[in-house]
């Protein structure tokens, strides 16, 4: 949330953040790399450049698991939220180490071939893209490095408001084929090389994770939110289910997610989609007035759906309604940032 | 839904406290976890054998007649400790090429070869020097005769078409799917092909695969480089080593 775009703006966490990501990444390639290939005892070992292909190869795909794993654990358990936090970075270094991988395989496979460079060679080498067995696998690996390059690269802030959440939320939805190429890249790569199927148990594990707890996800917010019927006033809960400083979410007719917030007594209801990246600012809590989204701390007043001076972020508005305890929300949304008087909450918050 | 004591997170303000023992928990399980899943991945792969480059050989120098399949051979006149007399020698070029274009002029004369040799058990191959390593013999007065060719009839063999030069060890692992675009780029080099057998044939591990015409690899196999198949073949024996001319249409994978 900034008016003026520096190129990363660093606190605690981010710094601790990176420092963990980092550890970790420098541990999974020393052992790979240096370690494990002592406990091999193989008596020529692999050579160096293969080696360090598949290293950073496999490092690459554990962290783009880990990172699809984020989001739903992050539903599953508001606990995870923090790890969410700084996961653009965890993308940008993800795209890095692909990139390693990719360079290690050209300067080695594809490399000193008479009549063409490294980026030639890698798309004629081989062509047998009818045949399972043979596929030209190298060529899904260059898809997925496009992908991340592409989210990498539009990764900040500044690319989100250059092209409107929207675009912006639906490139990035590209992480997912991309892991799907992945997937396919080792299936038919890999896989195929190895004279035991450890591998590929290790590697089908991983991803069989990241479906199940997207599943999992999917589901419990399903099983949560409470379906509001009726394309008229529609009830959404009740006033004395709304602790102070906290929000109910809804789920509308048209699919869109309301939040109803209680701030000092009064309630206020505003979308649950953040201006940011959609985060659900209705999982998000009231700070000093203002609701703050818990992903990556955008602020917005609910009575106005408006970021505070001198930020310019804006989020729908519904119009409110209590009846006794029952609390009714206009499905139809307000232009975003349109002020909406609050409804003063008859009964109390329950304990 | 809204649980009260619930720490909540901001990232721009200190962590509460109620969060720290969970997120350092988190981050030891993360590390902990990339650290075992390094080791585990490392560890499923296979050894790559004991093909290499024999630079602790140091440069070899030989002498022989030149036969062109069309990848070059070369039948040893004059050895060394490592390349005895009467052996059948492949030759390849530097890099992912063959030596087929230097090779060519010198068909049927007495050669001189510097090289470094590659060897993987029987399977070797000399990587010419570049330069004026690869010359016709100062004295080609007398020109033995390259052994006549014996046919040994028609095989059906299973096994993998490899690049001979990354199979004998200029790359450790030199076969295999995760290697075939690197090996076709070899064999499209003009680097020698060779089949790679599961059962020995002849006593042989491997042969050299006849090219058509003035390719070194007939060009239906590449599609077959690197996967496991079985095909029909005639061999024939040329000095010490092993030929073999394919016919192409009986090539089929082996699932
Ligand atoms: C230009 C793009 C790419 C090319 C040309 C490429 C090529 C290759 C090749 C040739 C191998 C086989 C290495 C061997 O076993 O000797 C390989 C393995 C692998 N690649 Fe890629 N790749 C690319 C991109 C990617 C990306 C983006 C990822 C993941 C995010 C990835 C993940 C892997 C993994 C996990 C392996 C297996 C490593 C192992 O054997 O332990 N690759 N790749
Ligand atoms: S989605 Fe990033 S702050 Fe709300």
């Amino acid at each position: 949330m900034s008016v003026k775009y520096t190129p990363v703006q660093w606190n605690t966490s981010k710094w601790v953040y990176d420092a963990v990501m980092l550890a970790g990444i420098a541990l999974f390639l020393w052992l790979f790399i240096s370690v494990a290939p002592g406990a091999l005892n193989h008596e020529f070992p692999v050579n160096p450049p293969i080696a360090n292909a598949r290293a950073f190869g496999a490092c690459a795909f554990v962290m783009l698991t880990v990172i699809l794993c984020i989001g739903p654990l992050a539903r599953l358990d508001r606990r995870f939220l923090p790890l969410l936090y700084n996961r653009r970075h965890f993308g940008v270094m993800t795209a890095a180490v692909a990139m390693t991988h990719a360079y290690f395989v050209l300067g080695w496979y594809f490399a000193f071939f008479r009549g063409a460079e490294r980026w030639e060679t890698v798309l004629f080498a081989n062509t047998s893209y009818g045949q399972v067995l043979g596929f030209p696998f190298e060529a899904l690996g260059i898809f997925a490095l496009l992908c991340l390059l592409i989210l990498a690269a539009t990764s900040h802030d500044f690319w989100l408001k250059f092209l409107t959440p929207p675009v912006w939320k639906a490139i990035h939805f590209l992480i997912y084929p991309a892991y799907v190429a992945v997937v396919g890249h080792v299936a038919l790569g890999a896989f195929q090389s190895r004279g035991n199927e450890t591998m590929a148990a290790i590697f089908s594990a991983g991803a069989l994770v990241v479906a199940g707890l997207h599943i999992a996800a999917a589901w419990k917010e399903r099983r949560v939110d409470p379906h509001a019927a009726g394309t008229d006033w529609v009830k959404v809960g009740n006033a004395s289910d709304i602790a102070e400083g906290r929000a109910i979410i809804a789920r509308l007719p048209d699919g869109k997610r309301v939040a109803v917030f209680r701030h000092e007594g009064q309630l206020s209801a505003i979308s649950n989609a953040c201006a940011h990246q959609n985060g659900p600012l209705g999982e998000g809590r009231i700070i000093d007035c203002i609701v703050t989204c818990p992903w990556h701390g955008f602020q917005y007043d609910v009575r106005t759906g408006r970021s505070p001076a001198p930020f310019t972020e804006k989020v729908p508005t519904y119009r409110l309604r209590l009846e006794q305890d029952e609390v009714f929300v206009d499905p139809v949304p307000n232009a975003p940032g349109t002020p909406v008087e609050p409804v003063q909450a008859t009964q109390e918050a329950m304990p | 839904m809204s649980n009260r004591d619930e720490p909540f997170f901001v990232g721009y303000l200190p962590c509460p406290p109620g969060l720290r023992l969970f997120l350092l928990a988190a981050s030891l399980v993360l590390f902990a976890g990339a650290g075992l899943l390094g080791y585990a991945i490392a560890s499923t792969q296979d050894d790559p054998g004991d093909g290499r480059l024999r630079f602790d050989f140091g440069p070899q120098t030989v002498i022989g007649v030149l036969e062109m399949t069309p990848s070059p051979v070369l039948h040893v006149t004059q050895g060394t400790d490592a390349i005895p007399e009467g052996h059948t020698l492949m030759l390849s070029g530097q890099g992912k090429n063959g030596a087929v274009d230097r090779a060519q002029a010198l068909e049927g004369q007495l050669v001189q070869a510097t090289g470094i040799l590659l060897q993987r058990g029987g399977l070797d191959m000399l990587q010419l020097n570049g330069g004026n390593n690869f010359r016709a013999a100062d004295d080609q007065s007398v020109i033995p005769d390259i052994p006549e060719p014996e046919p040994l009839g028609r095989w059906e063999i299973t096994g993998e078409i490899c690049d001979g030069k990354c199979e004998a060890g200029a790359m450790r692992p030199g076969r295999g799917i995760s290697h075939r675009a690197c090996a076709n780029l070899c064999l499209l080099g003009g680097v020698p092909p060779v089949f790679v057998t599961t059962q020995p044939i002849e006593g042989e591990e491997f042969l050299l695969i006849a090219g058509e015409g003035d390719e070194t690899t007939p060009p239906a196999l590449l599609d077959y480089v690197g996967l496991y198949v079985t095909l029909e073949g005639d061999v024939s024996r040329h000095g010490d080593l092993l030929v073999l001319t394919v016919d192409t249409d009986t090539v089929t994978v082996v699932e």
